[in-house]
């Protein structure tokens, strides 16, 4: 007996010794709901917090005014940074912890499975026809899941290309609109010792931004929205050459030797230091370029992706489109309250942020002063009114698992590990999107 | 004061707050974790029940083998590099050298930051634009052999087990370091008057007297090997290509990137038992009496 006690007493110290692994600290602050004298407490979560990001500014003074105004309702905002923002959000809905209002990304695969689970509030009998008339032209459609709605559109964010027209200059390189063109100003660019393009692949979804527009420019934007629905069609022969292209660009040495050790945020300095032409990102850059800290402040330029001479997509086809928003728990204890700070916070943020310069308008903008807006964010603005559709962020709408092999994928064939062939029979093995596109 | 440590019922109210805690923060998710893992599950809504379905296409999967052989060279770095490293260090330094404490502070500095700040200076470090190992090298004339090394598959492994060896030579240096101060003086006056060189003395008195100091230390750093996450995460997030994925990295991306509550559960519990196995082994090993 004392022997057996040893050895457990032993067992459990090494257990001890082990498994501070699994040490995990609860966050008791989510889901809090206490009512205090009559007032109704509400608790937001959102990822506004960076130094350039203009909603982190706004947000707090947008929910001060709320408190202000509202003082039986009183919002209390915690904001979280980026990839942590996600997993804090995932953790604190399995553990039933979530906040009563809290941003989820647009498209569908971070929202999709709590709609599907019952986690979100469904706002649709909420609505009223006067709030849908002052939003943009086609989010009543983007918000619209299988006819219910659980979000009210923020803003509105599509990724174009950034160039650096002081580095194109230098190399006496012309601004591309077409694939050769491309070409051909990577070449001279190189020649003139600068980077054609930079991307932050150690994230990989930066590089899948280049393949996502490169296809969506050799196929057009119906034939991929064909392929998410029917993954065997990602085996033709407009994805290959698709996948050629790209890989064509590496071997040209398009990219920065470095891409493989780059992070996001690195790929946004090193291209706001100028040390890279060419940038394919979504306009939530806009702010950082223009930032007073960058060196490349009113040097740049936003285009649309080019477009190729044997492809089927048009520069009028865009890659984004994706609304963010703000969605509520199923489980809040004040519906009500939470649906109509909702529609206060999202149309507030949607068009101050707008004239921050933190995305472009979800709201009608009318009335609005737009002579603060830089001017990347008004040719972004510009650019999307020529639309003719939109896909958003295909690892957004791609199951979770699939939207990692798609990303994987890419970087291998970024680095020249897979054929472009090979790269085409994987991703045919992808799951079908779950969203209604 | 005797009395009262004797008395069973006193020692079991002392013991009772800390046993409460570890059980409630350190037993009881291990055996929940060892649940989900037997779960389909995607974090929300009902897990299905699956069995052992998770750990079979666990030792299938060529993602999850690469990482356990990772996290087995990552080990093997740690006992045949870091190890040998801190004990001639922690010997030099217990032999009456001069700024005794000064090397003993400095050493040890590594140990207090943060392994994110450690990540972030080192990655750094291995900048291929601009990092300053690059620069050093060009500076010496090794140009040619400047590269990216924490962006390509073959640098990318070695490159990012040096930071966690370099940052806890100090730690496993100061153990030993104390080991090696409690060696009785008679002990080694003993030696030094039969002619032993220093050498041999370390050899032959200090290092079998610091045998149990030695144990606690492998201990550590193997497990320590096993459990390393923020560092890798910071610095290549298991990339490129998987090259430098540790099972802990992947359980998170499985998790927290993919949905798979259970499959990521199943590697938690692995890492467990991983670690609990090698306790037990090396203690066994080490046995003194």
């Amino acid at each position: 007996m004392k022997a057996l006690l040893k050895k457990s007493a032993s067992l459990l110290l090494t257990l001890g010794i082990v498994s501070s692994l699994v040490a995990c600290s609860t966050d008791s602050s989510g889901g809090a709901q206490g009512e205090s004298n009559g007032k109704i407490k509400l608790t937001l979560w959102d990822q506004s917090v960076g130094n350039t990001d203009p909603s982190a500014k706004l947000l707090p003074e947008i929910v001060e005014k709320w408190n202000s105004e509202h003082p039986d309702i009183q919002v209390e905002r915690t904001g979280t940074t980026g990839e942590q923002y996600k997993t804090k959000v995932k953790t604190s809905i399995a553990a039933g912890e979530a906040p009563d209002l809290f941003y989820g990304m647009g498209g569908g695969s971070f929202i999709q499975p709590y709609i599907k689970s019952g986690n979100v509030l469904e706002i649709s009998s909420y609505l009223t026809d006067d709030i849908k008339e002052r939003m943009g032209p086609g989010m009543a459609e983007a918000i619209n899941m299988d006819g219910k709605i659980y979000t009210l559109p923020v803003y509105t964010h599509i990724a174009n290309l950034y160039v650096n027209t002081e580095l194109f200059e230098q190399a006496g390189a012309k601004i591309p609109t077409t694939y050769n063109e491309l070409l051909d100003a990577i070449e001279k660019l190189k020649a003139a010792g600068i980077t054609p393009a930079v991307i932050g692949e150690k994230d990989r979804w930066p590089g899948m931004y280049w393949y996502d527009i490169i296809a969506m420019r050799q196929a057009g934007n119906a034939a991929v929205m064909e392929a998410f629905k029917d993954p065997s069609k990602w085996d033709s022969p407009d994805f290959v050459a698709a996948a050629t292209k790209i890989q064509q660009l590496a071997q040209a040495g398009a990219f920065n030797s470095s891409m493989f050790s780059m992070s996001y945020d690195e790929m946004l300095g090193a291209f706001n230091a100028g040390n890279g032409a060419m940038m394919f990102q979504a306009n939530w850059v806009n702010a950082g370029i223009e930032d007073p800290s960058s060196a490349v402040k009113g040097k740049v330029k936003v285009i649309p992706f080019p477009v190729f001479e044997d492809g089927k997509g048009t520069n009028t086809e865009i890659f984004g489109g994706a609304v963010d928003g703000f969605y509520i728990n199923q489980n809040t204890k004040h519906p009500k309250e939470a649906v109509e700070f909702l529609m206060y916070l999202s149309e507030q943020l949607g068009t101050q942020g707008f004239l921050a310069g933190a995305g472009l308008p979800s709201w009608k903008t009318d009335a609005l002063d737009t002579s603060s807006l830089s001017s990347l964010d008004l040719s972004a603005a510009d650019i999307m009114k020529t639309a003719t559709s939109f896909i958003a962020w295909w690892d957004n709408i791609l199951p979770a698992e699939s939207a990692e092999a798609h990303k994987n994928l890419i970087a291998q064939l970024l680095a020249g590990d897979v054929t472009p062939e090979e790269f085409c029979k994987q991703m045919a093995q992808l799951k079908p999107t779950e969203l209604s596109l | 004061m005797n009395s009262v440590f004797s008395n069973k019922g006193t020692i079991a109210v002392f013991v009772l707050p800390t046993l409460i805690l570890f059980c409630g923060i350190v037993l009881i998710p291990i055996f929940v974790s060892s649940y989900y893992s037997l779960l389909d599950w995607n974090g929300v809504g009902r897990g299905t029940f699956i069995g052992l379905d998770n750990y079979v296409e666990m030792f299938k999967d060529t993602r999850v083998l690469n990482s356990i052989k990772n996290s087995l060279l990552f080990a093997g770095a740690s006992v045949f590099i870091q190890l040998p490293i801190s004990l001639v260090l922690a010997l030099i330094l217990a032999s009456n050298v001069k700024g005794e404490g000064f090397y003993r502070t400095v050493y040890f500095i590594p140990v207090l930051i943060s392994t994110v700040v450690i990540a972030q200076l080192w990655s750094k470090i291995y900048n291929a634009d601009y990092g300053l190992l690059n620069v050093l090298l060009q500076n010496i004339g090794l140009a040619h052999w400047a590269q990216d090394w924490l962006g390509q598959k073959h640098t990318a492994l070695a490159a990012s087990f040096i930071p966690t060896l370099w940052q806890y030579v100090g730690y496993h240096m100061l153990l030993m370091y104390a080991g090696a101060k409690s060696v009785s003086q008679d002990v080694l006056e003993a030696a030094r008057m039969d002619g032993a060189s220093r050498i041999r003395t370390a050899w032959s008195i200090m290092i079998p007297l610091m045998k149990p100091i030695l144990k606690v230390s492998l201990v550590f750093s193997v497990i320590g090997a096993f459990k390393v996450f923020d560092l890798i995460y910071v610095l290549t997030g298991g990339g490129p290509f998987y090259t430098t994925e540790v099972p802990s990295t992947l359980m998170y991306a499985t998790i927290f990137d993919t949905f798979r509550y259970g499959y990521g559960s199943a590697i938690s519990v692995f890492i467990i038992v991983e670690c609990l196995v090698c306790t037990i082994l090396i203690n066994s090993l080490f046995k003194t009496e």
